[in-house]
Order: structure tokens, then sequence, then C-alpha cells
């Protein structure tokens, strides 16, 4: 076994600078659209987003990230202006205003629910646990029982399959509790949108508290939601949250 | 055109075998360009044609594929010949009244949950098949409604039964204090939604019974009726840690449908990307199996050159998962070739720090322990459950669709089919490491030849028509069946993934095991169940 | 009082009982019955406490044969203590079966289980009393019979008569082995009386005393459950009623230890200390594979009765371990291990009782003894399940109640081994230990197993979903077994003081200055105690309660050398003080913490499942299956059936399977006996072939045969 401890000590310290510094490693994020003044010539573009992500309002053009699913489109597209994309990733925002702040905001455990991700987005929640994020150095934990949970961390539109599950777990938490919707399907249904067989976000199940949009959104990303909930960090102003709905408790 | 003709001369023989073994009762004709032989008879005689089709000529199962039209149904039963390259289409029609097939799963048993899906979709009935029903539909839905009909609407929420269902899965083991023991649909800490029975009397797992589609999302639905640039979306979007393979084969079925030759360079880049995926793919799957026996230091090593390859991919394709590359015609984003030759040293320098990792897992005996004989698939196992992709070649069945249907692309590469025999958790490690390790070669001999040529090339318009797309993807062979109407629009959108066929075939690995090796068993599979979910 | 007044009361009493329970109808008979047994059961108490407490004996003649034989009665210390057991036991037991024989009017004649259960009282209060071999083998005799009678009750099931039938064969092999014993002890002897056997057991050759010493091992070996002439034990208590099983464990099993502490320890004294390792390993050996079968068991009163071979097991050990010591000179730490011994005979006779009381009562009102069946019963019989709990508990040997402190100065004793000097003898002190150990493990996982498998989680059939509380005056005997066996275990230094008097004639040595120092009547000027020894215990607290508790003290401990003066201690009675103060501390502590929070009360998490099956949690036999497949050498189980149905080639419709094990001792000493015996019938049934002539040859061999074998004698 020391063999192993040899190796673990020779690998070193890969842990990202953040949320102390800005992370500058390239390829932590793939970035995102941000609101953008467009010329008349150039409104072609709003239209080759597939889930209508622009919003005109008067001549900026609005994005909602929550629907976003990061398929490159406008950035790809000749008419896109550069600076219509910016290479952050603190790009979570708050919906509710709960807060997780006092004993929870350096000891916060998380269950994490897969209400129907494509695995991308637990790739992704999955990677914050490993060396490069390591969110247990800010109290962060992802634990299997809901009933030891602070947070439920939901990916994915949340299948018809997945209500009832996804409930229960809900009502097994222990109070103050919030969640966190992780990635655009958990957002709005994201490519998958509202159908038959999916809610088309976690807010028509749950009451959402903290959103992290993207598709899937960045390691970084999920840190900066948890630490929005704990009060560390600033939320993303946006200018139209999505109202947290709650339907059929 | 020396190929055409050998294609041609293998098809024509192929032909007059089958005619020759089916006599008169089916009607076969050839189509060289697609390398498809169609064979079209009636119900009755199916089971004889699977059967010869199966056990005289050798064929492998690839997909089914049910359709309705306005008057009848049309099910296609899609084979493939791993020798001589092609596909056979066995096709059968019912009137659309009369939606009653024989069950094949007899005959073929990779057909058991193609056919319970169907059941469940578009309420057919496979007379024969001894266990139907909650499979793609859970308790709450009511019966005799069938989301993959055509009447079916999928923008509505869907209405539920109207009573608390009951929900009593069924029993086959007969033991004096035998029980079940239920993990999920939410269990251990990070993990995709499955609900799995193991049926036991304490300590081995007698029978375990995996319960799946907690995630259905009804992707082949709600494809339908969509423009073939969105649906590609979908196709990344399904199962996202195989992403560019899933959009690969789409784009396969629909650049088939358009009739558009890729230009080479593109088919370069995405071989390129394709590998990478797998690379990635299987650096992700060893990390997991190191979690499952708690061996944290290389489970974090392998964590860390996973999100290398992340970052590789997103500095050199935009995106971590490679969302967004592929598109009907061509990739989104073209490399230059510092790009490629940069993208290549740095997944080299990944490659060589995994290879120190593999050296180091093979001696540790703590490690290997859990791993050797463990959740053991044998071949015969394997070949009757039609398994794919590593799984299946660590069980000896040396199936792989880049060999087996060669496709755009894989002509020209050298490489070859890592393979192992014992079927254990550790033949499924040493398959994970040495293809990545082929992977990384079929990257360098890609970029080393190349083409300047555009990326893209546009497609105006859809034709009517379907094709069957295939891809090798990381877990194994992927056929996309895509069927495009006048206006241009999906409106038949059929997926056979690789995980959907493996997880048919896990139970055999968990049984007759204890319940400490199932997640490591599960592990070692490497599956996704976004990917079989749909 | 005087005992011998006591005496005859009891038996006229008895005798009444039982000619008036002729003449009643079975409607009458259980409260009869319960009343009647009650009083027997009082006047034993009295009679023996008198004993017990008092020190008066009682030696006298029931009838004089002839002058060889008479039959005679003594009562002393020990066989008081016996006594006081037997009626702690009987009296309980006596108050629940008006209440659980409910069950039998219609089906079995109830008169009959009142006669033979008075029958059985005396007869054991004979064997008790018995100061001679004549009236000792009669009324053992009588007791085996009352003992087949009483399993064999409910007489018409075909495995009740087969384990009726089992026992009843080897209690009379038993017997013949224990009469061919005092065959042997009383040759020359002059009197059978049993004080003229112990003189005449010191003229005795080696090889005598060796071999009588092994006779009476196996024949009382049988009742006490010693490996391996047990094979009856597991079978009869479960077929028996569990009003009588609980006898027959809390009772019955007593009078095979009580035999080899009367013959093997008390009259054959000059043995050599060999046959106190015999004793030692045997014990262990029974307990190790008593408890395994317990554990592996999944009929409650089948793992109730593998768990009294085990405890039977643990009891032997300690005497085997007294008698080595005893015969290496060590009286100390012989009456030490002596105590520990038959401590834990009383707390067995108490808890074990108690459990087959609650054992009886889920019985009642489930109608099954399966665990696997069972399960949720607590929320449905909260009063049973608390008392089969502290039962539980107990027998697991954790603190504060009695079952832990009987084990941990059993454990005590084994651990004195480096007294000894003989290697061959501390190497088997030392494995006897380490068996006990496990044994003491696999003890907790067999009871967790038992509790939780049948009164926590959810109700595994209908029947236990039907179960509801028993009426009190099956509670109460329950709660009254409870009670004793918590005061058993907090106030050990009360009862060591008593079992000493009864050990001490064995022992040839008091001990009880030894293992409960008299803290509470020490000033500082002893001449037994040093002043620096008491005022560290002072300090320590050990003479808390001087002045107002009677007694000697409240700590257990044995004092050893000047130069290592204290060799253990323990205290439970601090023990529960302390728990109490920590559990109410915690208890307020956390009310003060969350006493602004809301509770809320949820079902528990199963995954999000939709609903959590019955058939969906642990059964005991999935409880106890790791425990099979680790030793799995000793159960050898065998697969009798596993076939699985197919739908077609690769469609399982069921799977079928069944395993069979076979008890160790069944394999390795019941089995070849009985295949030898079956070869040899063989063989001689193959010498008839039904010719004449044949028949002729074989007159004629044999003739000449013996004329041949005559000349040379
Ligand atoms: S990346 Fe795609 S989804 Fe996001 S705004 Fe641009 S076009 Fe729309
Ligand atoms: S948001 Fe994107 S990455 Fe996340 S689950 Fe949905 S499709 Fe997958």
């Amino acid at each position: 076994m020391s063999k192993w401890v040899l190796k673990g000590l020779e690998t070193g310290v890969k842990t990202t600078v953040y949320p102390e510094k800005t992370e500058t490693a390239s390829g932590v994020t793939q970035g995102r659209p941000e609101r953008l003044e467009l010329l008349k010539d150039k409104r072609s573009v709003v239209n080759i987003c597939p889930t209508g992500a622009f919003k005109i309002n008067k001549n900026i053009y609005e994005i909602d990230l929550t629907r976003c699913i990061h398929c490159l489109r406008c950035l790809r597209s000749p008419e896109f202006p550069p600076a219509g994309w910016t290479g952050d990733y603190e790009w979570a925002f708050s919906v509710s205003e709960k807060t997780m702040k006092g004993p929870f905001s350096h000891c916060l455990h998380i269950r994490v629910v897969d209400g129907g991700a494509c695995r991308a987005c637990l790739c992704e929640i999955s990677q914050t646990g490993a060396p490069y994020y390591n969110i247990h150095r800010l109290g962060f934990f992802i634990t299997p029982t809901p009933r030891a949970a602070d947070v439920l961390m939901v990916a994915g539109p949340v299948t018809d399959h997945m209500r009832f599950p996804l409930k229960e777990a809900y009502e097994a938490m222990p109070e103050p509790r919030a969640v966190v919707a992780v990635g655009t399907c958990a957002l709005s249904g994201g490519i998958f949108g509202r159908s038959f067989a999916s809610s088309g976000g976690v807010s028509e199940i749950l009451p959402v508290d903290i959103a992290i949009p993207g598709c899937p959104p960045p390691p970084l990303a999920i840190i900066h939601g948890l630490l929005i909930l704990t009060g560390r960090r600033p939320s993303l102003s946006v200018i139209d949250k999505p109202e947290s709905r709650r339907k059929d408790k | 055109m020396v190929v055409e003709t050998e294609i041609y001369k293998k098809l024509h023989d192929l032909s007059e075998r089958i005619r020759h073994l089916l006599t008169n009762s089916v009607t076969v004709s050839i189509e060289p360009e697609n390398l498809l032989c169609s064979i079209e008879c009636n119900v009755d005689a199916l089971p004889v044609v699977c059967k010869q089709l199966v056990s005289r000529i050798g064929l492998s199962f690839a997909t089914m594929i049910v359709e309705e039209s306005n008057e009848e149904w049309l099910i296609q039963y899609v084979f493939y010949s791993s020798r001589i390259h092609i596909l056979v289409n066995v096709m059968v029609r019912q009137e659309i009244d009369n939606p009653s097939f024989p069950s094949m799963s007899s005959i073929v048993h990779a057909l058991d949950w193609q056919e319970r899906e169907a059941e469940d979709l578009f309420g057919i009935v496979f007379e024969g098949h001894p266990v139907l029903g909650d499979f793609v539909l859970h308790e709450e839905w009511p019966e005799g409604v069938n989301p993959m009909r055509r009447t079916f609407r999928p923008e509505m929420p869907y209405p539920h039964k109207e009573t608390r269902p009951e929900w009593q899965p069924r029993r086959i083991l007969q033991e004096p204090g035998a029980f079940m023991m239920p993990i999920g649909p939410i269990f251990s800490g990070i993990s995709e939604s499955a609900h799995f029975l193991l049926e036991t009397v304490g300590e081995d797992v007698v029978r375990s019974i995996p319960r799946f589609f907690y995630k259905y999302r009804g992707v082949e639905k709600i494809a339908e009726g969509k423009h073939p640039m969105e649906v590609v979306l979908l196709a990344e979007r399904f199962a996202g840690t195989s992403a560019f393979a899933h959009s690969l084969a789409f784009c396969h079925a629909v650049e088939s449908i358009a009739g558009v030759e890729v230009p080479e360079r593109a088919v370069q880049i995405r071989i390129l990307f394709a590998e990478f995926e797998r690379f990635r793919h299987h650096i992700s799957c060893i990390e997991a199996i190191c979690n499952s026996t708690g061996l944290a230091v290389a489970a974090s090593q392998a964590a860390i050159l996973e999100e290398e390859a992340l970052r590789l991919s997103c500095e050199f394709a935009g995106h971590r998962y490679l969302f967004g590359l592929n598109i009907p015609g061509g990739l989104s984003k073209d490399l230059s070739k510092e790009d490629c030759t940069g993208l290549l040293k740095r997944t080299d320098n990944i490659l060589k720090r995994l290879d120190r990792l593999y050296k180091m897992l093979q001696y540790s005996s703590s490690f290997l322990d859990r791993l050797e004989e463990v959740g053991i698939i044998c071949t015969e196992d394997a070949i009757d459950y039609g398994l794919v992709g590593p799984v299946a070649r660590a069980s000896g069945v040396c199936n792989d669709i880049r060999k087996a249907l060669p496709y755009k692309g894989y002509e020209n590469v050298e490489f070859s089919v890592p393979c192992e025999t014992e079927g254990d958790g550790y033949a499924r490690l040493r398959v994970f490491f040495q293809e990545a390790f082929q992977s990384v070669m079929i990257m360098s001999q890609t970029i080393e030849r190349l083409s300047d040529e555009p990326i893209y090339i546009p497609i105006k318009d859809y034709p009517e028509g379907s094709a069957i797309g295939w891809v090798e993807a990381p877990a194994g062979a992927a056929f996309h069946y895509v069927r495009i109407d006048s206006r241009g629009r999906v409106i038949r959108y059929r997926l056979t993934t690789p995980s959907f066929t493996n997880w048919h075939g896990f139970h055999l690995a968990a049984e007759g095991f204890a319940f400490q090796d199932f997640p490591i068993i599960l592990a070692t599979f490497g599956l996704s169940i976004a990917e079989s979910d749909r | 009082m005087d005992i011998s007044l006591l005496f005859e009361v009891f038996f006229i009493f008895s005798a009444g009982s039982i000619v008036m329970g002729l003449f009643l109808s079975d409607r009458r008979s259980p409260v009869f019955l319960a009343f009647t047994a009650s009083i027997s059961s009082i006047l034993l108490l009295w009679l023996s406490g008198e004993s017990l407490f008092t020190g008066q004996t009682l030696h006298g003649e029931f009838y004089r044969i002839s002058s060889l034989s008479v039959l005679s009665y003594s009562i002393d210390r020990l066989s008081s203590l016996f006594m006081f057991i037997t009626a702690l036991v009987y009296l309980p037991v006596s108050i629940y079966s008006a209440g659980y024989l409910k069950k039998y009017p219609g089906r079995y004649r109830l008169t009959t289980f009142s006669v033979l259960y008075h029958l059985l009282f005396v007869s054991i209060v004979l064997i008790l009393t018995a100061a001679d071999v004549v009236t000792f083998l009669l009324s053992w005799e009588v007791m085996s019979i009352t003992c087949y009678l009483l399993v064999n009750y409910e007489y018409d099931k075909e495995e009740n008569i087969r384990s009726g039938l089992l026992m009843l064969t080897m209690s009379e092999a038993g017997f013949l082995a224990v009469t061919v014993g005092f065959l042997i002890l009383a040759k020359g002897a002059g009197s059978l009386d049993f004080a003229s056997l112990r003189l005449n057991s010191q003229k005795l050759g080696d090889t005598s005393l060796w071999v009588s010493f092994m006779l009476f091992l196996i024949g009382f070996g049988v009742k006490a459950g010693l490996v391996p002439v047990n094979a009856w034990l597991p079978r009869a208590y479960a077929s028996a009623p569990s009003n009588f099983s609980a006898i027959l464990s809390g009772a019955t099993l007593n009078l095979g230890i009580y035999g080899i502490i009367r013959i093997n320890a008390e009259i054959l004294q000059s043995v050599t200390h060999g046959t106190g390792v015999v004793v030692l390993v045997a014990g262990s050996v029974s307990a190790l594979v008593g408890i395994l079968y317990a554990v592996t068991e999944d009929d409650m009163k089948r793992m109730l009765a593998h768990s009294s071979i085990e405890n039977s097991g643990i009891i032997l050990t300690g005497l085997g371990a007294g008698l080595v010591f005893r015969e290496t000179g060590h009286y100390v730490l012989a009456g030490i291990a002596f105590i520990a011994s038959l401590y834990h005979m009383v707390n067995h006779s108490l808890f074990k009782t108690l459990l087959f009381l609650g054992a009886g009562g889920i019985e009642l009102k489930t109608t099954t003894r399966s665990m696997n069946r069972l399960g949720g019963i607590f929320k449905l019989m909260p009063w049973t399940g608390l008392f089969f709990l502290v039962g539980a508990i107990s027998i697991a040997a954790l603190p504060p109640f009695n079952g832990f402190v009987s084990e941990w100065l059993s454990f005590q004793s084994l651990l004195q081994a480096s007294a000894l000097r003989s290697v061959p003898v501390k190497v088997a002190f030392a494995l006897s230990g380490a068996m006990l150990a496990l044994t003491a493990g696999l003890a907790v996982t067999c009871f967790v197993k038992a509790f939780s498998m049948s009164f926590l989680g959810i109700a595994r059939s209908e029947d236990a979903r039907r179960a509801v509380e028993l009426p009190f005056r099956m509670k109460l005997p329950m709660g009254f077994l409870a009670l004793l066996c918590l005061i058993s275990g907090i106030l050990p230094t009360y009862i060591i003081p008593v079992i000493d008097t009864a050990t001490a004639p064995l022992s040839h040595q008091s001990v009880v200055d030894e293992l409960v120092p008299p803290f509470f009547q020490l000033s500082d000027g002893s001449t037994k105690f040093s002043k620096e020894f008491i005022s560290d215990f002072h300090d320590l607290g050990a003479q808390v309660g001087k002045d107002i508790l009677p007694g000697r003290g409240l700590v257990v401990l044995h004092r050893g050398t000047e130069k290592n003066p204290v060799v253990y201690a323990m205290s439970t009675s601090y023990t529960i003080v302390v728990l109490i103060l920590l559990i109410g501390a915690v208890y307020i502590t956390a009310n003060i913490l969350t006493r602004k929070r809301k509770v809320t009360i949820r079902t528990c998490w199963n995954g999000g499942l939709r609903q959590l099956l019955p058939e969906m949690t642990y059964t005991a036999t999935g409880f106890s299956n790791p425990v099979r497949v680790i030793f799995s050498a000793i159960f050898r189980p065998s697969i009798v059936r596993d076939t699985r149905t197919i739908f077609s080639s690769r469609f399982r419709a069921a799977i079928m399977r069944e395993r069979k094990e076979i008890h160790i001792v069944d394999r390795l000493f019941i089995q070849p006996v009985l295949k030898a015996f079956r070869t040899t019938a063989r063989l001689a049934a193959s010498m008839h072939t039904g010719s004449v002539n044949i028949y002729a040859m074989y007159v004629i061999i044999s003739l000449v045969l013996v004329l041949i074998v005559g000349e040379f004698i």
C-alpha cells in the first residue's frame, strides 16, 4: 500500500485556487453567452438558438441561461460578436432568498438525485469531489442518505418515473433544507423540455433555491452555486429569475 | 470500384444462400450501396428465418425496429455479419389492427428486452414471451396507453392512474428464508437512478432483477416531427458521456438518407474525437472501478486524468463533453494542424500516466482480489445475450463494430481489438485499459494523414427515406435508425444502445456473488443508465 | 422455621394437588394448576431459602427397604440452592401456564398435564434431596419419564413422537451410564448412601475412577446437553409446550449440572486434574457448537434450545476450570470458578425461562415460531417485546444484566490459568477461553437476530400482523423474571456470598472475602486488608453507600498477592448508576438543544421505493447467513434441491433450492453409531436364508465352538 501513498505524494496538490482566486486554467469551463447589443442586420443569430434562449429587450438581447443548452451554435455562427461569449464560470444564481449560513456554511451535506440526467451533469458533480476541485476542503460533503442531507442536488429534467422518488427524498430530509438544481435540464427541461415523460424542471416538483445553469455546468459553476447557498459568494445577478414554482406538494 | 463489386459478390452469395436455405417463404433483395440484404417474409415464417440466420449463417443481432404506418405494422429485425461486413434486414408486416407478432426471444435472446420495450411502448403483443409488462412504463401508467403510437401526443403531461398504484415484483426464488434486497432507485453517493432487486438468502445474490427506465425521457418519441438539426442535439444529450459517438451515429444515418458524402477531413476529425471520447470514457470507468473497491489513491489518480481529458476537450472542441461538435454534414468546428498535434501530445501525456497507473494496479493484490473471479460472464452467455463492447470483449467475444461493419474512416486505420477470455471484473478492467491505449494509437494515425478539405458540407434538404447509422460507442455497438418524411422531418428515430444491450446481461454477472461484490460488478460494466433508458 | 416441617408440608401439598388434579375438569385445570403449583413453589422457595440463608440442614430417611438400601434424603446448601432456582423458575411458569394452557382444551387432556407437571416438580425435588443411590436413581427415572410424557404432550404430531422417542432413548442411555457408574463406585462400599460412596471412592483405583467419572459425565451430560450427547435437546425443547420448554431449560437442565457437581465433583474428589480438563473442553466445545447452531436457526424455540446447549457449555466450562484448580490445590481460584459456574446457571435459568415464556407468547399470538415469518410485533406486543429484550440482552451477556456478570467471572477464572504449572492444561485453558470468547460474540449476533428479526421491522407474514399483546397473567411472570435478571445483574455482591456458601464445601474454602471484599463493613484497621488497599478503594468510591446500604459492598474484586493486590475488579452496581446518569444527561441535553426544533417523524428512507414490501427486509436466515458461510466447514450444508424451472432456454420461471444441514454431533457421533448398528444387523440378517439345513449347520458349528472354548476354560 505504501506505493500508493508515495504515488499520491508524487502527484502533489492539483486543487483549484477557486474560490480564493480566479481559476485560470484553460478548459475548466465552456463559457456562456452573455447579454449583448446586436446590430440590426445581425439579428438573425437569434433564430439560431434551438431552445430560444435569446430574448429581445429593446435593442439588448438578454440570455435566459436556464434555457441555454450549450450547443455553441450561436458562438459558431459567423454573425455572432465575440464579445457575446464570456469564459467565466460563476454563473449560478439564487432563486429564492434561502441561504444556509451559520453552522451549515462550512458543513453542508448534499444528497445528489438523478432526475433523468444524461450523466454528463452527474460526472461534473462527481468531479467536484475529485482532487482538482475537492469540495471537501470547502466543507461540502456528498452523503448517501437524504436523512443526513441539508441540500438536495437534482440534475436532469425530472422524468415522470423519478417524480415520486424525488419527492420521497425531499420528504425524508430534515429542516432546514435547500434544493439546488444542476444543469439546464433541471431548470427548464433543457433539450427534453416538458413532455409526457419529463416534468420540465425541478421547480415543477420542489421549490428550487439555487439554479446552476449549463449543459453541463462545469464543476466550478457547481461549487459557485454551493458557495452562494452558504452565503460565501455573491449570486450572478439575473434580470428575470424564473419563478420558484411549486405545484402539487 | 473493385470494392463495390466485391461487396456485390458477397451480398449475392449470401442472398443465394438464404434463398436456398429458406426456399420459397421469403423474398430476398440486396442493396450493395448500403451493404444491405433485405429479407421480406410473413409472420409465420419469421421463427424459421431467424433461426436459420443465427444458427446457420452465424449472424449477430443488431436491433429491432418497430414502425407504425397508417395501414400496417412493420418490424425490422436487423442482423449483421462480422465476417463479411454486411447488414441483413428481416422485415415482417402485420395489419394495423392486429398488433401481434410471434416472440423471437427464445431464438435470439437479445430480443427479450427489445420485445418487452415494444410491448410497452407500442402495445404490440409478442406471443410466447414469458414476461411482459412493467418494463419501460411503470406502475403509474394506465394500461392500454402506448406513448410511441402515432396518435399519442407527447407534449401533454401524462394523466396518471387515479388510485395509488400497487407494485409487486415477481419473485422466483423459493427457499426458506429467501428475501429481496432492494437497491435504489436513489442509492449510493452519486449514482444514476435505477433499481435493483437482489433475491437472496443472505450473503450471495441468487437472482438480480434490474428495474430500469426511471430515467425514461421518451427521446424516441420527442424526436418525432423535429428537424434533424434539432434531433442531433437530442442524440448527443440523451447520453452525455458518449455524446460524440451517438451524434456520429445519428449523422451517419441522416447523411446516408441525404446521400451526402462527408469530406474526408471531417471524417478524420470525427474519428479523432470519437476515439478521444472513448479514451476519456474508459478512464472514467477505471476511476469508478477503483472507487468501488475503495482504492482511493488510484481513483483520485484516474479522476485527475479524466479531468485533464475533459479540459483538453473543452480547449480543443469548445465543450467538455464534446457537445455541439457533430452536425449532419460534418463538424461545427475545425482544428488546425497545430491544434491536432497539441491535442495528441497532451493526450499522450495522459496516456503515459494512465499506463503507469495500469502497472501499479496490476501489482496491487488487494485490489485484484476484489476483481478476479468476480462477476463472471462466460463466452456462451455473452453470445446468447448478444452482448457488445468491452463487456463482450472481456468474455471472449471479439466483436467490434469498427471491424465488423467498418464505417467511414475506419477502413484505413490499423488497430487491434483487445480481447480477454476470463469474463471477470479484472478482464473488463484490462480491456478498458487496452482500448484506451488503442484509441490514442488510432488518434495519432488519423492525425498523420489529415487531409486538407472543408470540415463541413451543408445539407440543404432531406429527402424522404430511412437509414441505419452505427458506431462503436465507448460502451459498444450503437445503432440509430432514422426515417425522414417528405417534409424533411424525422418521423421515426430508433435507438439501440450498447448499455441497453449489456444491462440485459448484467444479471448474469451479479448472480452467484456476494452482496459486497455488487457495486464492484456494477462498476466493471462501465455502463450508463441514461444511455439505456433514453 | 424448621425446614423439616416445610419439607413435609411440601410433599403432602404436592401429593394432594396430584390427586385433586386427577378429578378436575379440563376447564378448571389451568387455574388449578397455576394456583397449586405456585403454592408448591412458594413452599419450596421458603424451604430452600431457609436452608440457603440460615444454613439449616436436614437429613433423614423416607423408607428403609433393607439394612443395605435405605431411601434417605439430605438437604444441604448445595441442594437448597438448586431447589431455590427450581422454585424460582416454577413460580412464574405456573402462573404463566394458566394463560398458556388455554390453547389446549378440547384437543388434549389438561388433567394429564397438570398431574405430570406436579409429578415432575416432586421428582426434581426428590433428586435434589436424595442422599443415596436408590432414591436418586428412582426419582431420576420418574423425572425422565414425566419429561418424556410432557415433551410428547401433543402426542398426535409425527415430529413430537420422534423427538420424544429420541429423548427417551438418550435419557435411558444416560441413566444406564449413571447406573453403571454407581455400580463401579459402590464396589466394596458396604452402603449405597452418598457419604459412604464418597469414602469408598478414595479406595478405588485410577482406572475405575476415570471410568466412573466419564460414565457420570456422559450420563448427566445427556440432561445438561453436553456435546456429544445432546442430539435430543433441540428437538425435544421445540416439541414441548412452551411453558414446559421453560421448565426443561430452567429446571431439568440444571439437574444434569447438579448430577455432575454432586457426583463428579463432590463424591469423586480424589481424581486427577485430567478429569477437570475433560469437563472444561467438553463444556467449551458444547458452548461453541450450541451457539453456532443457535445463530443459524430460524425456529425460535429451537434457537433457544441450541442456546441452552451453549449456556450449559459455559456452566460446565466454569465447573471444569474449578475442578482443575481444586485438584491442583488452588482453592481460591477453584472457588471463584465454581461461583462463576453456578452464578451462570442461576442466570441461565432466569433468562432462558423468560425467553421461552416470551417465545411461547409469540407462538400463541402469531401461531408461528419461524422468525422468518415474524417481524414488527414490537408495536403490537410492547410488553412482551420489552421483557424479551431484557432476556436477550441478559443472555447476550451485555451489562448491566446478569449474563454479563457470570460470563465475566467465567472469563476471569479461565484467565487465571497462569497459576497452573502444566503446559498442556494451560493450552486447554487458552483454547477454551478462545472458544468461549467466540461464543460470546456469536451470542450477541444470535440475540440481535432473535430480537430484531422477530420484533422490529415490518411483519413478514399475515400471522405476525395479527399479533396482540398477552394478557396480564402471562406478562406478569415475564416481568417478574425480567426484574430478577436485572437484580441479579446489578447486585452481584449480594448474590455471590449466597452461592459461595453452597460452593465452599466443594472448593474447600470460602472465597467470599476474595471476591466481594467487605468494603461497607471495614474501618481502617482490619487485619485482612491493608490500610493502603482500603484507602485506595475508598478514594475510588468503593465505600460510597457505607452505613446506609446493607451487605459487604458493591464491588466484585479478586484480590491477588501483596505485589499485585488487585487482579480484576468490576461493579455493575456502579455501572448502572453511571449508565442511568449518562442516559439522563444525554436525554436532558438533547431536549434542551432541540427545544425549539420541530420534530417530524417520517417513514424510514428506502431509496425512493414506492413501497417497501415485507419481503424486501432481512429475514432471520438472511441475517445469519454470513455466519453459515464463515463456518461452512462445521455446518457442511448439503444442497438437497436446486432446481430451476424455465419457460424456455433463457427464461427462468422459478429457482427452488433447499439446503439441509446435519448437525455436527449427529454427523460425527450419532450417524456412525447408527451405521454400525445397521451394518451388523444386515450381516446378521444375511445369515437367515430360511433353509433348515443351514440352521442345522449353525447349531452344529456353535456347539463345536462352545465345546472347544469350554475345553480351554
Ligand atoms: S449556446 Fe446554443 S443554446 Fe446556448 S444560447 Fe447559444 S445557441 Fe442558444
Ligand atoms: S443539462 Fe445537459 S448535461 Fe445536464 S443532464 Fe441535461 S442534457 Fe445532460
